[in-house]
C-alpha cells in the first residue's frame, strides 16, 4: 500500500458509496480493468457521446447518467431518470462515519419540507397541536393545483415556520414536529 | 372564407403542432412572444412573431383577450387558433372574434357557453336520452345543500368546478365529516383556475374508465365520430397516458356511444373538433360527463389510427367547408398510445421539476411521433403547465404498441431535469396494464412503485458517483479537461474510458 504524502498525493484505490438507505457499495480498482464492486468484477464503461450525454455501458446495455448534485463527498446521480444519493467514503472516513452514527443520538424533531415550490393557501394546524401520521397539515398551491401536504410522522407541532400566503421554495422547512 | 394568416394564441407543443399543419395548408403563421418564455421553441417555427416580451403583466398574455384581438387586427390576421387551455373554451373570446370578424378556429361562442356550463350541458344530455350520473341539477349554493344532496344520492360523491376541466376544482368526498373542508378546497381551486368558484356535486363512480369520443361537425349540420380514446391512466384527474381504441370497446358499444356523442354535439349546433367525455363502469354502462369544445392534448392517438389531421379539419371547417368524411369510411387502424412527458419528479410525488433542459434526444423510428415544445437549452418555468412533450406510437396491435412505446421511452434521453419517462416505462411493464385490466384508480391500486427501476441501477449510480469523486482527487496532479460542466476528469482516465468509443 502506498502512503499519502503532501508532496506526492496518491489516492488509495478503494471507495465506499453509502446510499441514502444505508446500502453500501465497495468499489475497488476504479480506474482499471479490474474494477470490482462489492468484490465482484464489474465491466462497466463510461462514455460521453457527441450530443453531450454521459452514459454507462454494462452487459451490452446503455444507462443514461448525470450528476445532478455534488457537495464535497455527497452526490446525487440521475440514472435512467431516477435519482440516487450517496456519500463517497474512503475506508478511513467510512469507519469514522459509522462510529459517529452509533454515538450521536437520533433527532427527535422531524421537519416537514415543501415537496415543490408553491404558495401556502391554507394552514390546517396550530402550534402545540397533536398530529397523526397522514393527517393534512396545509394546502400548497403549485402549478394551479392545490396539494394537501400530510404529515409523515405522528407527534406534536413544535413550530410553524410559514404563514398563509407565503411563497415557499422546494425543500423549504414548513414546520417542525416533535415525535 | 379562405384563411390566409393565423395567430396561434398558445405556446408549447400545441403551438408547434398547429403551426406545422397551418403552414402545410399555405397559411402564414403568427406566434406570441412572452416575457415569461422569450426563447420558447414555437417561436422558431412560426413565420412571424408578435412581440410582447417587454410586457410583464400579472395576467398571462395567452389569457388577455383584448391584447390578442388587437394583435390580430394590427397585423391584419384572418384567424386565431386558441389551442387547448387558456382561452380555448372562453365563450367571450370566441364572441369577441366574431364581433371583430376574425375567424375563431373552434365552435361558436354559444356552443362553448352551453357546454362550458355543466348545468345546461346536463339538461341537453337528458333531452337526448344520453345517460347521466345522479347529482345536483345545477350549481350548489353552500355546504348545507351539498350535504342534503350527498345524503340523497349516497357517498362517495364528487365536487366538480362548474367552469372546470383538467382535474382542477375536483374533490372526492367519502364521508360527511370531510364535506365541508373539501367544499372549500374545491371552490378555492375553481376560483383560482377558472375565476369562478361554482361547484356542482354528483355521485362518484368508483374505479370507472374514462373514455371519450372525438367528433367532427361542420357548419352545414354534418357530423362524424372518429372513435374513442381511453384516458384512464390518470393521477389526481390529470391524464398521463391515452390510447385508442379502448380494450373495452366493441362495435355495438362504439356505435351507441358514438351516436350519443354526436347527439350531444348536435344539441348545440356544434362545429369544429370536439370531445365528448364519458365514464364507463365495470358493467360497461356509460355516463355523459362533459364535452370539451376544443382540440385535446391527446388528439394525436386519434390521428394515428384514422390518418386524419384534426387541426386541418378544424381549419377547413372554420373556413366553411363541408366535411368530406363519411362515417362509413372512417376505419380505425391498429393501436396508438400517447405518453405525456412532464417535467415532474416522480420520486417526489410528481412535483414540478423546474430547470434548464441541457440536452434532449428523441427516439426515432417508423410509427413513433414526438410532439414537443422544447429543445436543447429550453427553460422550464413555473409559469406554465409542466407538460413538455408527447410521445405517440402506433402499431398493429395493442401488445406491439406497448412494446414500441417501452423501447422508445428508453431511448428518449433528457439531461438537466427529471421527467415522467420512468413512470411511463413502469406502466408499460405492468402486467395488468398489458392485459388491459385497468381503470382510473390504476396508479393508486396497481402500482407498487411509480417508476421503473432495475435491481442494479443503484449500483451503477454508485459507480458514477465514486468515479467522479475519485477523478476529482486525481485532478491535483493532472492537466484538466472538461468532462461535464463543473466536473473534471484527468485525461488519462478519460482516454482509458473512451478508448472503445
Amino acid at each position: 500500500m502506498k502512503l499519502n504524502t503532501k508532496k506526492n498525493k496518491v489516492v488509495k484505490d478503494e471507495f465506499i458509496a453509502v446510499s441514502q438507505n444505508n446500502k453500501r457499495y465497495k468499489i475497488n480498482s476504479l480506474f482499471s480493468e479490474d474494477l470490482k464492486i462489492n468484490n465482484k468484477k464489474a465491466d462497466i464503461k463510461i462514455f460521453e457521446n457527441e450530443d453531450g450525454f454521459t452514459y454507462l455501458v454494462w452487459k451490452n446495455r446503455k444507462y443514461l447518467a448525470e450528476i445532478t448534485e455534488k457537495n464535497q463527498n455527497k452526490y446525487t446521480v440521475l440514472l435512467n431518470g431516477i435519482s440516487y444519493s450517496f456519500s463517497i467514503e474512503s475506508p478511513i472516513s467510512y469507519k469514522r462515519k459509522k462510529y459517529l452514527e452509533k454515538h450521536i443520538e437520533k433527532s427527535k424533531t422531524e421537519a416537514i419540507i415543501a415537496p415543490m415550490p408553491g404558495k401556502i393557501v391554507d394552514l390546517l394546524v396550530e402550534e402545540n397541536a397533536e398530529i397523526k401520521e397522514g393527517e393534512p397539515i396545509l394546502i400548497l398551491e403549485a402549478m394551479k393545483m392545490q396539494n394537501e401536504i400530510n404529515s409523515h410522522v405522528a407527534g406534536k407541532i413544535k413550530k410553524i415556520l410559514v404563514k398563509q400566503n407565503d411563497s415557499v421554495a422546494k425543500d423549504e422547512v414548513l414546520l417542525e414536529i416533535e415525535k | 372564407m379562405k384563411i390566409r394568416s393565423l395567430l396561434i394564441a398558445n405556446r408549447g407543443e400545441i403551438a408547434v403542432r398547429i403551426n406545422n399543419t397551418a403552414k402545410r395548408l399555405g397559411i402564414k403563421t403568427y406566434g406570441i412572444k412572452t416575457a415569461r418564455e422569450p426563447h420558447a421553441l414555437y417561436l422558431k417555427y412560426v413565420d412571424h412573431v408578435v412581440d410582447y416580451s417587454d410586457n410583464v403583466d400579472e395576467i398571462p398574455e395567452f389569457l388577455d383577450i383584448e391584447k390578442i384581438i388587437n394583435a390580430a387586427k394590427k397585423n391584419k390576421i384572418n384567424a386565431i387558433h386558441p389551442g387547448y387551455g387558456f382561452l380555448a373554451e372562453s365563450p367571450y373570446f370566441a364572441k369577441r372574434c366574431e364581433e371583430e370578424k376574425i375567424c375563431f378556429i373552434g365552435p361558436s361562442a354559444s356552443a362553448i357557453y352551453k357546454m362550458g356550463n355543466k348545468t345546461i350541458a346536463k339538461q341537453l344530455a337528458t333531452k337526448y336520452n344520453v345517460p347521466l350520473l345522479k347529482g345536483s341539477l345545477g350549481n350548489i349554493r353552500d355546504v348545507k345543500q351539498a350535504k342534503e344532496i350527498a345524503r340523497r344520492i349516497g357517498y362517495p360523491v364528487i365536487f366538480k368546478a362548474a367552469a372546470g376541466g383538467g382535474g382542477r376544482g375536483m374533490r372526492i368526498v367519502e364521508k360527511e365529516s370531510r364535506i365541508e373542508k373539501m367544499f372549500k378546497i374545491a371552490a378555492d381551486e375553481a376560483e383560482k383556475a377558472f375565476n369562478d368558484p361554482s361547484l356542482f356535486i354528483e355521485k362518484y363512480v368508483r374505479n370507472p374508465r374514462h373514455i371519450e369520443f372525438q367528433i367532427l361537425g361542420d357548419k352545414h349540420g354534418n357530423y362524424v365520430h372518429l372513435g374513442e380514446r381511453e384516458c384512464s391512466i390518470q393521477r389526481k384527474h390529470q391524464k398521463l397516458i391515452e390510447e385508442s381504441p379502448s380494450v373495452v370497446m366493441d362495435e355495438k358499444l362504439r356505435k351507441a356511444m358514438g351516436e350519443a356523442a354526436i347527439n350531444i354535439a348536435k344539441a348545440v349546433d356544434y362545429y369544429s373538433a370536439g370531445t365528448v367525455e364519458f365514464l364507463v363502469d365495470d358493467a360497461r354502462n356509460y355516463y355523459f360527463m362533459e364535452m370539451n369544445t376544443r382540440i385535446q392534448v391527446e388528439h394525436p392517438v386519434t390521428e394515428m389510427i384514422t390518418g386524419i389531421d384534426l387541426i386541418e379539419q378544424q381549419i377547413r371547417i372554420a373556413e366553411g367547408e363541408k366535411l368530406s368524411l363519411k362515417q362509413k369510411n372512417i376505419k380505425l387502424k391498429g393501436w396508438a398510445i400517447e405518453c405525456r412527458i412532464n417535467a415532474e419528479d416522480v420520486q417526489a410525488g410528481f412535483s414540478p421539476n423546474l430547470g434548464t433542459i441541457e440536452k434532449v434526444f428523441y427516439p426515432k423510428g417508423k410509427n413513433i411521433r414526438i410532439d414537443s415544445g422544447i429543445n436543447n437549452s429550453s427553460i422550464i418555468t413555473p409559469h406554465y403547465d409542466s407538460m413538455i412533450a408527447k410521445l405517440i406510437v402506433h402499431a398493429e396491435t395493442r401488445d406491439k404498441a406497448i412494446s414500441l412505446a417501452s423501447s422508445a421511452l428508453k431511448k428518449f434521453w433528457i439531461k438537466g431535469i427529471k421527467t415522467t419517462i420512468p413512470f411511463h416505462i413502469a406502466v408499460m411493464s405492468n402486467k395488468k396494464f398489458r392485459k388491459g385490466e385497468f381503470n382510473t384508480s390504476f396508479i393508486e391500486t396497481e402500482m407498487d412503485k411509480l417508476y421503473y427501476q432495475e435491481p442494479n441501477d443503484e449500483m451503477l449510480a454508485a459507480y458514477v458517483a465514486a468515479f467522479d469523486f475519485a477523478a476529482e482527487l486525481e485532478t491535483d496532479r493532472s492537466t484538466l479537461i472538461n468532462f461535464q460542466q463543473g466536473k473534471n476528469i484527468s485525461p488519462w482516465v478519460l482516454n482509458k474510458r473512451l478508448r472503445s468509443l
